[in-house]
């Protein structure tokens, strides 16, 4: 993802700002890493580029049936 | 709607209704936009590319999520417009899942999600209408593509209910059903 995508994004359930971590990165693009809300401190992966922003019981759901 | 193809059987192809929805978006798209459902991306690249916008492209699906971004889409996976901040958007495009589903022949996978709106047709319809608005800054404008299937008096009374007025772009007919997109502004 892009790093100026932080700038539309928030956690799903309260609406909190994100704060990013990163841990891989190339020119453009933060290609790994994490998003925690500074409210409620839930986690969101990023993960081959695309942050995965459900929220974590949908994504719960979505990992067990995969 | 036919947006089935045998070699990427986990994502929606672009078919009749996307054509649809691209041209009206190309016509009234506007600052920064959200495709919402984008499915394989198609509708957002195009938008980014005859327009010159920056598009997002968010989708329940990872697959499709990850296609959009193999099209320079930025692509999230997310629960309609549950994760982007107030007054985000000034456009806010959604080819929503609409074919009302007997729930004894629903085949849980990612190309019933892409596809299915419910009994109703409109199970996804109805929380997106009642939660776009906050997504929207002012000025904005959503585009929504509505099928006949889905029922359109049913889908017009939850855009005035959620405060929206409401204007047909785009019209058109075909053997099974007739698609409209609708823009929506408050």
């Amino acid at each position: 993802m892009k790093e100026s995508l932080m700038d539309v994004i928030c956690c799903p359930l309260d609406k909190g700002e994100l704060e990013l971590d990163i841990d891989e990165r190339d020119d453009e693009e933060i290609l790994e890493g994490t998003l925690t809300c500074t409210e409620c401190g839930e986690t969101y992966p990023i993960e081959d580029g695309i942050p995965n922003l459900l929220p974590p019981d949908m994504r719960e759901d979505e990992e067990a049936a995969a | 709607m036919t947006g089935l193809d045998r070699e990427q059987p986990d994502v929606y192809r672009p078919a009749e209704d996307s054509g649809l929805l691209a041209d009206a978006a190309i016509e009234v798209a506007h600052g920064r936009v959200l495709e919402v459902g984008t499915g394989s991306g198609w509708v957002a690249e195009r938008i980014a590319e005859e327009r010159g916008l920056r598009v997002v492209g968010s989708d329940r699906n990872p697959h499709a999520a990850a296609e959009a971004r193999d099209r320079g889409v930025d692509g999230v996976v997310a629960d309609l417009v549950a994760p982007f901040r107030d007054d985000a958007f000034d456009t806010v495009c959604f080819n929503p899942p609409y074919l009302p589903t007997d729930p004894e022949n629903e085949w849980d996978d990612w190309m019933e999600h892409a596809l299915s709106g419910g009994e109703t047709g409109r199970a996804v319809i109805e929380p997106f209408v009642a939660e776009v608005g906050r997504v929207l800054a002012p000025g904005g404008v959503v585009l929504l593509l509505v099928s006949s299937l889905t029922g359109y008096d049913a889908v017009i009374d939850l855009i005035e209910g959620a405060g929206f007025d409401h204007e047909v772009v785009r019209e058109e007919s075909f053997p099974f059903e007739s698609l409209s997109v609708l823009a929506l502004r408050q």
